[in-house]
This record gives structure tokens, sequence and C-alpha cells, in this order.
């Protein structure tokens, strides 16, 4: 096989996994008596043929850029951090509260990125306990950072019922920050500037694995723990070092929901950015200039999602049942890549999938 | 009789928290037949979520408790079949799948709500059926709570003595261990390991969707969006903290169903919390509880480990 059709392979995996599942999924929708044909081309026609639906989407590419670049660090690394999701609302909750406490007493700019940052450190904080129990006890941080998430959905909404819910309003939220005092626009655009902070983390992963050497131990581990640890790598480290990151960059997706778009923090909301997160990082085979175009392909379904149920009566759901049929269709495309071209098996696991579980890993990290 | 609240109070801490127990004690006993066989199935909570709607919307149908329940184990199994084609056929990352299956799950349960019920909220218009133990249940305080259950609780508990023989004394079981610790020697010792991994998948896609049933048909009695609310990602927690072993299982099903029920329980005595407070609890406790109890477990040693033969 040349080596264009094998670079190439990958790519079209991925593509036959999106048409896969619009297909079935629009079949599906056919079955359940809805207009697919004219549900999608509502899609297109709103969603990449206005300003209106560019905008939107280009606003709510931000979060999951975010989130994708944290995922990034995390899964090539060989660290499950499926506990995105907590981690988003903990960092959006600081943000939602750091933002109005601060407001007034500083100028606006100075405020935001103190706000940003809390975001950030409230994600990171919240991934330090799994990262915690992972390199001291040994314990699979799949399960600790689903029971984080747990945590975080209880704990953020018994905060902004409680102690620190807006006393002036009825509804449990944070201070609502006014317009002005919201992220800026980019120049020229109605879309606030977290796109740009979204854009420059997934640059800043390619270019951490790229070309650096935490980078490059990081992959390391995610190839192969064991090699790591003969290399004389400090893996409990490295590990923690990923999911903290990985958190940082959740929260950091939380606090850009909250101080970009929704301007507070709201008792039981959670866009489940998580499992998004996931499928979309697959799709990009791990790489992380390719999350840029399945980022804004996956805000372009969900800005769809919202169009289609406004006016075609189909439940928000739907981008949901997208979301997972194109993980089984990409996942028996991998399957049937590694099939066809035994010789390429190897390299087809390093960009399908981050590796062995840590299971096999912590107790050796013991 | 002033101390007349603490009887109702324990009285409702038992009977809420056995009911509570009841889905994740199923779905944790068929995840460890799973993780004892090398799968970890992170797709139990889209199975559950599938088994709830299934058994919710049969029973809504025909009427019937037990056809809902059936249909729900029945989902799973079909749901369990999808997890072991692509994990064990087609070699398909563990995580991923379950992942996939989770979304699916969430995605196409509140789909088909909205579209087939409107997203109302459709109480279901029979009870399941309590099976009342003469005598015993007029024992003051635990006798209601323990031995006035509907009849699929006392499955639930019937099924821990079954899984704990099945997977300790039977060949099956031994089957089941072997291709979860080695593999490759199971199958030169003429282990089918495919075979034996895709049954013990099907118990688990069983487990979760009769947990998800339960929950759905026999204790709330109605179906909401993501009425699962992460139970079925509590299960693998529980099937981690349990060690795989059904009477640790049932034990921390328990301890956590009653810790559960303390958010109605508590208002009961006069105390005055906020039950997203009471709600952080049980998982802190979690938490805590592995750190002791599961901290260096031994995992079986090939979980989450595609079989292939030739290839170590």
């Amino acid at each position: 096989m040349s080596g264009a059709a094998a670079r190439l392979a990958p790519v079209l995996s991925s593509l036959a996994a999106i048409a896969g599942a619009l297909l079935v999924g629009g079949l599906f929708l056919e079955a359940r008596g809805k207009d697919a044909v004219g549900g999608y081309r509502l899609m297109v026609e709103r969603g990449l043929g206005s300003s209106f639906g560019l905008t939107e989407i280009a606003i709510k590419a931000a979060p999951l850029l975010l989130v994708g670049a944290g995922l990034l660090i995390a899964l090539k690394a060989g660290v499950w951090n499926i506990g995105v999701d907590g981690q988003f609302l903990i960092g959006a909750l600081a943000a939602g509260v750091v933002a109005p406490g601060l407001s007034g007493t500083l100028p606006n700019a100075a405020v935001l990125l103190l706000a940003a940052l809390g975001g950030a450190v409230g994600g990171l904080a919240w991934a330090t306990i799994p990262a915690l129990l992972r390199v001291r006890f040994g314990l699979n941080e799949i399960i600790t950072t689903l029971v984080m998430t747990s945590v975080a959905i209880n704990l953020s909404a018994w905060l902004v019922k409680g102690p620190l819910k807006d006393p002036d309003v009825v509804p449990p939220q944070t201070r609502l920050l006014a317009k002005a005092e919201r992220v800026p626009d980019i120049p020229g655009t109605e879309v606030h500037a977290g796109l740009i902070a979204g854009l420059v983390a997934v640059a800043g992963v390619a270019v951490l694995f790229g070309a650096t050497v935490p980078g490059f131990r990081l992959w390391v581990l995610g190839q192969n723990p064991r090699a790591a640890r003969h290399a004389g790598m400090d893996v409990g480290r490295l590990t923690a070092g990923a999911l903290l990151a990985s958190g940082a960059l959740a929260g950091l997706a939380g606090a850009n929901d909250v101080l970009g778009v929704r301007g507070l923090f709201q008792a039981n909301w959670n866009p489940g950015y998580g499992l998004a997160g996931f499928a979309l990082v697959y799709l990009a085979r791990l790489r992380p200039l390719v999350v840029i175009p399945v980022a804004f392909f996956f805000s372009f379904l969900l800005l769809g999602g919202d169009l289609m149920s406004r006016a075609r009566d189909v439940p928000t759901q739907f981008v949901e049942v997208l979301e997972g049929l194109m993980l089984v269709f990409f996942a028996v495309a991998v399957a049937l890549e590694r099939g066809r071209w035994p010789h390429r098996r190897r390299s087809a696991a390093v960009e399908g999938s981050p590796g062995p579980l840590p299971a096999q890993a912590s107790g050796e990290a013991a | 009789m002033t101390d007349l609240p603490v009887a109702d109070f324990l009285s409702a801490l038992l009977g809420s928290g056995l009911l509570l127990a009841v889905p994740l004690l199923l779905a944790a006993l068929g995840e460890a037949f799973a993780e004892r066989a090398g799968l970890l199935n992170l797709g139990i909570e889209g199975m559950m979520l599938g088994g709830a709607f299934a058994g919710f919307a049969v029973a809504l149908e025909t009427g019937r408790i037990a056809a809902g329940v059936a249909a729900g184990a029945a989902l799973g199994v079909a749901l369990g079949s999808g997890f072991g084609l692509l994990t064990i056929w087609l070699r398909v990352d563990q995580v991923l799948t379950g992942l996939a299956i989770t979304i699916l799950g969430s995605g196409l349960t509140g789909f088909l709500y909205r579209d087939l019920y409107g997203g109302q909220n459709r109480p279901l218009p029979t009870t399941a059926a309590r099976l009342d133990l003469p005598v015993l249940t007029d024992v003051p305080v635990v006798g209601r709570a323990l031995f006035g259950q509907p009849l699929l609780v006392y499955l639930a508990w019937a099924a821990v003595p079954i899984a704990a023989l099945v997977l300790g004394r039977t060949r099956f079981g031994l089957a089941v261990r072997a291709v979860g610790e080695a593999p490759f020697a199971a199958d030169a010792a003429g282990i089918g390991v495919a075979q034996t991994r895709f049954a013990a998948i099907l118990i688990g896609g069983a487990a979760a969707g009769l947990g998800g049933a339960f929950l759905a048909v026999v204790d709330v009695r109605t179906f909401t969006d993501n009425m699962t609310l992460g139970q079925g990602f509590l299960a693998l927690a529980l099937t981690m903290l349990g060690r795989w072993r059904p009477w640790r299982i049932l034990a921390g099903a328990l301890l956590f169903g009653m810790l559960r029920s303390l958010e109605t329980g508590l208002p009961i005595l006069g105390m005055d919390v906020r039950p997203e407070f009471v709600g952080m609890l049980p998982y802190l406790g979690l938490l805590a509880a592995l750190v002791v109890l599961a901290r260096r477990a031994a995992m079986p040693a090939a979980l989450g480990v595609p079989y292939e033969r030739g290839r170590r």
C-alpha cells in the first residue's frame, strides 16, 4: 500500500463514521415520521448559510475546543479523564462567583482574567483528588473521576442554592454579569474571545506533543507505561500532570460558558460536554490539529439540533444519538482498517486508542 | 412518645434504602461477571437507561409490570451483545464502546420519551405486587421495610448467593475468571475465550437492563430523562469496591442505598438540610471507602485487554 493511502485511511474512517451516523440518524428520523432531509437541509441552510448560524457555531465551538484540548492531553498520555463534566461545573461555578465578586474593584479585563483563572483552578482542583488517589493509592481514575462528577453535580447545586446564591433574585444562580462585564467580542464579529482561548489551547497541545520534552514523555507514557518507567520517567508525576492539565482546561471551558455566554451559573445546569468531547477527540484520532475542524463540526451539529428542535419538532437529544452513532461507526471503521491492512496494525492502535487501561499500569506504579 | 420519629426515620431509611440499593446491586453483580471475564463496561449507564425506558414503555402499553421488567432485561441483553460484538469480535477499545453505548442510551431514550410520550410525566397505572411475608411484616420498625417489599427485591437478594455460587463454584465461573486473568492460558486449556466473555457480557447487560427496569417500573413508576443519574457509573465503583465478590457488592450497595435514603429520611427527624448536600455525602463516602478497601486492589489481570490468539 502506498504511503498516501496509508495516511488517508484514518481520515476516510472518520469521514465514513460521520456519514454513516448521519445516514442512520436520518433513517431513524424518517422511521419516527420526521422529515430528515428537510431537517438536514435546514441545518445546512440556517447553520452555514447565515451569519447568525456561523456566529453561533463559532461561539459553541469554544468550550468544545477547550474540553477537547484537555482530553487530548489526558488520552494521549493514557490517562482516562472521564470526569470532565465535574471539572467543568466546578470551573463554571468558580468563574461565576469570582467575576461578580471582583467586578468594580479592578478593570474589567483583569476581573475576567482572574475569573477565568478561577475557573481553571477550580477544574484543576477537582482533578487533583482523582490524581492523588491514582498516584498514592493506585485507584483507577476511570472510577474516581466519574464519582467526582457526581459529587460536583451535588456540590455545585448545593452551593448555588445556598451559600453562593445571589440573594437579590429568586432562582438559584450567581449574580448575572451585565453584557459589558462579559468577555468582549472579537473585533468585527459577534463571537466572544473565548474562541481564541480554545484555538490557542488546542494549538498549545499540538506544540506540547510535537516539540517539547514533557509532551514526548506523556506520549511515551501513553504508548507504554512500562517503557516510560524503565526510561527513568516519573510516571506518577506525569500521570498526575496530565490529569490536572486536563481538569484545568475543562474548568476553563466552564468559565468560558459563564463569562462569555450565559453571564451566570445556575443550579442544575450541565451541558455534558464530557461525552461529546470524548466522541470528538476520538473522531480526530487524537490529533490536536484535527480536533479543530471536528470541534467546529460538532458545534455545527449542536446548533443544528437546536434548529431542528425548534422548526421540525425533533427532540434535541437527536444530537446525542448522532454522537453515539458516530462513535460506534468509528469503532467499526477502525477495526476494519486494522483488519484490511495488517501491517499497519501497530500504528492504527496508536492513533485510535490511548493505549492500555491504567489498571495494568497502576499495579506497577505501586 | 417523643421518640416516635426515630422509629419512623429508621423504618423510612431502611424501606427506601433497600429499594434504592436494588438497581445498583443488580447492575454491579452483572458487572462483576463482565469484569471478572476481562470486560470493563462503561455502557452500564446507557444499558440501565435503555432498560428503564423499555420497561416503562412496555409496562405502560401492556399494563403488566412483569412484561416491562422482562423487556428491560431483554434490551439489556441486546445492548450487551452489541458491546460484545464490538469489543470481543472486532476488538474495539472497551472504554470507547462503553461510552458510545452510554451516549446512545441517553440520547435515544430522551428522544423517544419526548417523541412517544411528549416528555410528560406519565405515571404507570399499576403498582408492582408486594410480597408481604406474614408475621414477619409485623416486627416493629424493620418488619415492613424488610419483609413487605416487591417481589423483584427478593429476587435481587437471591441473585447474590447465586452469583457467588456460579462465579466461585461452577465450571462456568472458573472459565469466566480464567479468561479475565490469563486468557492465553485459558485458551490453551481449551476454554473458549470469546464465548465465555460473550456470556459474561450478556449477563452484565441483562442485569443492567433489569436494574434500570426496576428503577423505572417498580420503584419510581415512571420514566424521566436521564433518570439513572449516574447509577450505572456508580455500579462500576461498587463492583470495584466489592472487589468483584457478590457478598461484598451487596454490602456496598446496601450501604450506599441507606446513605442515599438519608435525603428523604433526615427531614423526618426534623433536620433541615439541603438535599443536594446530603446527596453529595454517599459519593464522598464511596471515595473514602475505595481508599480504605480497594486501594491497590488486584484487578483481573486482563481487564480491558482484547484477546487475539497468537498475539501476546
